[in-house]
């Protein structure tokens, strides 16, 4: 139901991403792991033009964007499509919670007040911050934030959530909670690109894994395939270099 | 010659008179300015083609020129324009008939907006890129992230200099006397030039604007606080 066709994006002289082919089912949850620098932040942007990609073709369901001439049309209903949550949460500094989740459905799909207000407070009680409505965000912590972002992102109802790095910049004692809220949501079905340097929770959580590296998917497959008996050397080095023993040679 | 505490009092409730005056001048250059401004300064983040020289020409100009040069130009300048546009037009309407308030307002209006321009550029750079970005990747189309979530945070950012800004306009419309527009200070020249007590006429015009400032320094307060409660306080 998404699929991204020779996906190319530049900046300047450099390129990022060189034709990127990839393909997510209903339902899936995709793991992009990858060296700083490999481009899987850019591809993610990319998905929501956050990123304008050079070239390429975007679909997902029945939309398909041709990267070269989008209308903005066609990036405003792709980001219909779609919901992110982003390493620096980036939540609406001036709303509080209950605002943030609800500002996407009041604004953006039109849903009367009331609704959208009922809606975000059941969202935000499944995250565990239902106590937290009225806080803002600078009286949440990292991983309280994050939680937020993750129930903005839900609310939209969206055909597939991009995580990018979602427990990057967390403490790492807030990480856990976060995961836990990201698995718990994973396993109703809803679809998900998650760029993460948590190899323990990509191969918990992925049902699918995909490497990538200089801009290009090096090799992608199940959890087990990938993090047990990885095919391509460029993913042994990467995977010896940043997984605890135990993960791989169990 | 003695100081005479009583005409203090007396210039004071002569003086009383202007103050209308003096805060529709700074009423209006705030307004208009703060529009102008803001217009400057989405040209030139956003570098809007042609617009964005014209833009940044326009703030260097006026903030690099006194505001009474300004006041003097457009007196002299904008009737002879206004005319000439009139005569080809083949319209009635000469430039006489243009109260000379009307000027002060216009003057002003391109004086505040050089400085505004700047305060409120600070405030939109003032804001984290990630709330645009947050505010689209939601559906919101570019117009309505900009209106909800960029600009109530900007303007709480630029709030304290905006008030610096108006302050600066009601204090700089003292000038319109120029264009013989009696507002408080002009006031207090001619209450006091019957008498020839300037000293004390002059104390009660500075009474005066202190109140004014005051006013404005508390609305300020009262509108921070309602705008700002999201913030837990600067580097506190």
């Amino acid at each position: 139901m998404i699929r991204l066709s020779q996906i190319r994006k530049s900046f300047g002289r450099n390129e990022v991403l060189k034709g990127i082919d990839l393909a997510v089912e209903k339902g899936e949850v995709v793991a992009i792991l990858g060296p700083s620098g490999s481009g899987k932040t850019t591809l993610l942007r990319c998905i929501n033009y956050l990123e304008r990609p050079s070239d390429g073709e975007i679909a997902i369901g029945d939309l398909r964007v041709p990267c070269r001439h989008p209308s903005k049309q066609d990036i405003h209903r792709l980001r219909g499509k779609t919901a992110m949550v982003f390493q620096q949460y980036n939540l609406f500094k001036h709303k509080t919670a209950l605002e943030n989740v609800m500002e996407g459905l009041v604004v953006v799909q039109k849903v009367p007040k009331d609704e959208a207000r009922r809606r975000s407070a059941e969202l935000l009680e499944k995250v565990g911050l239902g106590q937290k409505l009225d806080a803002y965000p600078s009286q949440l912590s990292g991983g309280q934030q994050q939680r937020v972002g993750i129930a903005r992102a839900l609310a939209l109802n969206p055909e597939v959530i991009l995580f990018d790095e979602p427990t990057s910049a967390l403490d790492p004692e807030l990480v856990g909670e976060v995961l836990a809220v990201i698995r718990k949501i994973a396993k109703e079905g809803i679809t998900m690109i998650i760029v993460t340097h948590e190899m323990g929770f990509a191969q918990d959580v992925a049902s699918r894994v995909v490497f990538m590296d200089q801009g290009a998917i090096v090799e992608e497959g199940s959890p087990k395939e990938l993090f047990r008996s990885p095919k391509e050397e460029r993913t042994r080095q990467f995977l010896q270099r940043i997984t605890p023993e135990s993960v791989y040679s169990i | 010659m003695k100081l005479d505490p009583a005409f203090i009092w007396t210039a004071f409730v002569q003086l009383l008179s202007a103050i209308p005056t003096t805060l529709e001048i700074t009423a209006v250059s705030v307004a208009c300015g703060f529009l102008i401004g803001t217009a400057a300064a989405l040209v030139r983040l956003y570098r809007v083609p042609v617009l964005q020289p014209l833009a940044s020409a326009y703030v260097t100009f006026i903030r690099g020129t006194p505001m009474l040069t300004h006041l003097l130009l457009i007196l002299f300048g904008l009737p002879m324009l206004i005319d000439s546009a009139a005569e080809g037009l083949g319209l009635p309407f000469r430039s006489v008939s243009i109260p000379m308030i009307g000027f002060v307002y216009v003057s002003f209006s391109i004086t505040a907006g050089a400085y505004m321009s700047e305060v409120v550029r600070s405030g939109l750079m003032a804001v984290n890129r990630g709330q645009l970005e947050a505010a689209l990747s939601v559906g919101m189309t570019t117009p309505q992230a900009l209106r909800r979530i960029v600009f109530p945070q900007a303007f709480a950012a630029a709030l304290p200099n905006l008030s610096n800004s108006a302050i600066g306009m009601l204090h700089g419309s003292t000038l319109a006397f120029a264009a013989s527009v009696v507002d408080i200070n002009a006031k207090a020249q001619i209450v006091a030039s019957t008498n020839w007590k300037f000293f004390e006429a002059y104390i009660a015009a500075a009474l005066i604007f202190w109140g004014l400032t005051i006013a404005i320094e508390r609305l300020t307060a009262l509108l921070e606080k309602r705008v700002n409660s999201y913030n837990r306080g600067g580097v506190a």
